[in-house]
């Protein structure tokens, strides 16, 4: 009897503290969550024979984070994303485990779109070049990153060609040859992320390729009512505002992010967010 | 040598280990749905989980089953008992080694079989960029278990010194993470920044490499994972590494037990 009135009363305690407990580890800060990585030298010997569920592991630690980051902004919570601890954990992944693609793939998305962080991308994606030879992807992310956000279009279409010959696919061996801001880089950023889009496997990826595409859309719609406003007038729209009510926009832009779209002085359309989880939020 | 080889085989499959290995294998039902979190690599993540599954559970079985075997034996006075029988104790040793190795080979090819289905079934969900080189796979669990049936020659080692399971199952313990280590302190060492080392420390660490085992060679999993070609001579090589190596441990083994007051 009394034995069961003890195991009442611990299972009774357990339940107490569960709930809260439950609670404070769903709510636990995203900083606390991502943790601190160890140096890469350190993580290899005390992975022993595990180096590549290490590094798979730390990949969908900050994939997990991401992920709730996303499932956020969609509920417009916007919160500020910890990218320098999300770079560095893909670092040491890719010491750990220089063929797993999942950390170029996920620099490529984090670093690139979100932080503009294109260099240090495309010397991560050069550093996985020489292990996955194999890969055309990361040539199109490097011969991509070149053209659009660096304006480097020999580069580019040295990567655009090393996809080409990786694949035999004509798609990448025109791109090379083609200079992608005839056509508009909005444009361009849209049909790549368009096909990014749907070859993406991974839900909080596809997501916010989904989210970056709107924001995109978005851009290119009041791009659009600034090049009818300047060939109209003669001169740059001052604000969106001015576009709104000269009817050359019709709904007032929205920025997926959380931010306000404004043309900065020489007639770009721009966003407060820049683009990126919680950098438009008023709470960092 | 063979009557002990098959008693010590009989024992552990009495003890239930086999069970308790099956009872762990259950997480390989798992490893499909792990896998497909991946964004890009699910293939390759079914691998890396199943060959990370075996290694951890080899290093169990090297380490309390070679860190008790024996220890067991002469703890419960069986061994002096054995004494008695037309046996020399080299060969009682090395039968039992025999015994716990056939075990972890034999542990080795279910759970291979196991990994099989596993990535088959992971590679249906979303294929991998290349094609999954099977050889490869196979090779790698083969060394894998190499690896641990050294370990065990090292818990052997432990137990004929020790009067405790403690020597035998922590010397292990160490022995497997001094010699996962032991290539990466090496190349340090060879590096710039290993060069700024104290003189004694450059002196000691590649004695201490040439004498602890270096268990890095054994691993081959990034070539089953991405399905790169494995290198003919690397093979070889480690396979001769091996041989030596354990025949030089089983040697220093049955030298000691053969010299070992037993009660």
């Amino acid at each position: 009897m009394k034995q069961i009135a003890l195991f009442s009363v611990l299972i009774s305690l357990y339940i107490a503290v569960l709930f809260p407990f439950t609670a404070y580890m769903q709510n636990k800060p995203f900083a606390e969550k991502l943790g601190y990585v160890p140096q890469p030298e350190v993580l290899k010997l005390i992975s022993a024979d595990q180096k590549q569920l290490t590094a798979a592991s730390l990949i969908m630690k900050v994939l997990f984070y991401f992920g709730t980051l996303v499932e956020k902004t969609e509920k417009k919570i916007f919160l500020p994303a910890d990218y320098p601890g999300m770079s560095r954990t893909i670092h040491v992944a890719v010491k750990l485990d220089p063929y797993n693609t999942d950390a170029y793939y996920f620099a490529q998305a984090i670093l690139v779109w979100d932080v503009r962080q294109i260099r240090i991308a495309n010397d991560l994606l050069e550093y996985g070049m020489k292990y996955r030879d194999w890969d055309f992807y990361l040539p199109l992310f490097a011969g991509f990153n070149y053209a659009y956000f660096l304006k480097d279009f020999e580069k580019a279409a040295q990567y655009y060609k090393k996809a080409g010959d990786l694949t035999g696919d004509e798609l990448y061996v025109n791109l090379a040859g083609r200079y992608m801001h005839e056509s508009g880089q909005t444009d361009h950023a849209i049909a790549y992320l368009t096909a990014m889009e749907k070859s993406a496997k991974n839900e909080a990826i596809r997501k916010s390729f989904g989210i970056r595409l709107n924001a995109l859309k978005e851009t290119r719609r009041v791009e659009k009512a600034r090049d009818e406003y300047l060939e109209g007038s003669g001169k740059l729209p001052a604000s969106i505002d001015e576009l709104l009510r000269k009817g050359y926009l019709k709904e007032q832009p929205v920025d997926p992010y959380g931010g306000k779209f404004y043309i900065d002085g020489k007639g770009q359309v721009r966003s407060t967010s820049k683009f990126a989880f919680g950098a438009g939020s008023s709470s960092r | 040598m063979l009557q002990v080889f098959s008693v010590t085989l009989r024992g552990v499959f009495r003890d239930r280990v086999f069970q308790g290995i099956l009872i762990i294998a259950v997480v390989f039902l798992l490893i499909p749905s792990i896998s497909s979190l991946s964004m890009r690599q699910v293939t390759e993540l079914s691998i890396t989980l199943s060959l990370s599954l075996i290694s951890f559970i080899l290093l169990l079985l090297a380490v309390f089953l070679g860190g008790t075997s024996l220890w067991k034996d002469i703890e419960r006075r069986y061994t002096f008992s054995v004494m008695g029988l037309p046996v020399t104790r080299a060969s009682y040793v090395l039968g039992k080694f025999a015994g716990i190795s056939c075990f972890v080979l034999l542990t080795s090819v279910v759970l291979g079989m196991a990994a099989t289905a596993v990535i088959r079934y992971s590679s249906g969900i979303y294929p991998a960029m290349r094609p999954i080189v099977w050889s490869n796979i196979y090779l790698a669990l083969l060394f894998d278990a190499l690896k641990y049936i050294l370990l065990v020659a090292f818990a052997f080692l432990f137990s004929t010194i020790s009067t405790s399971f403690f020597l035998p199952v922590f010397g292990a313990i160490s022995v497997f993470l001094v010699g996962s280590a032991t290539q990466q302190v090496y190349d340090f060492i060879h590096t710039q920044a290993g060069q700024a080392l104290p003189w004694y420390i450059k002196k000691i660490a590649p004695a201490l490499y040439y004498v602890l085992p270096n268990f890095e060679a054994f691993d081959f999993k990034v070539n089953a994972i991405y399905g790169i070609a494995l290198s003919v001579p690397g093979v070889f090589y480690t396979t001769g590494y091996f041989l030596i190596y354990l025949f030089l441990v089983l040697a220093f083994t049955s030298s000691i037990f053969s010299r070992r007051e037993l009660q």
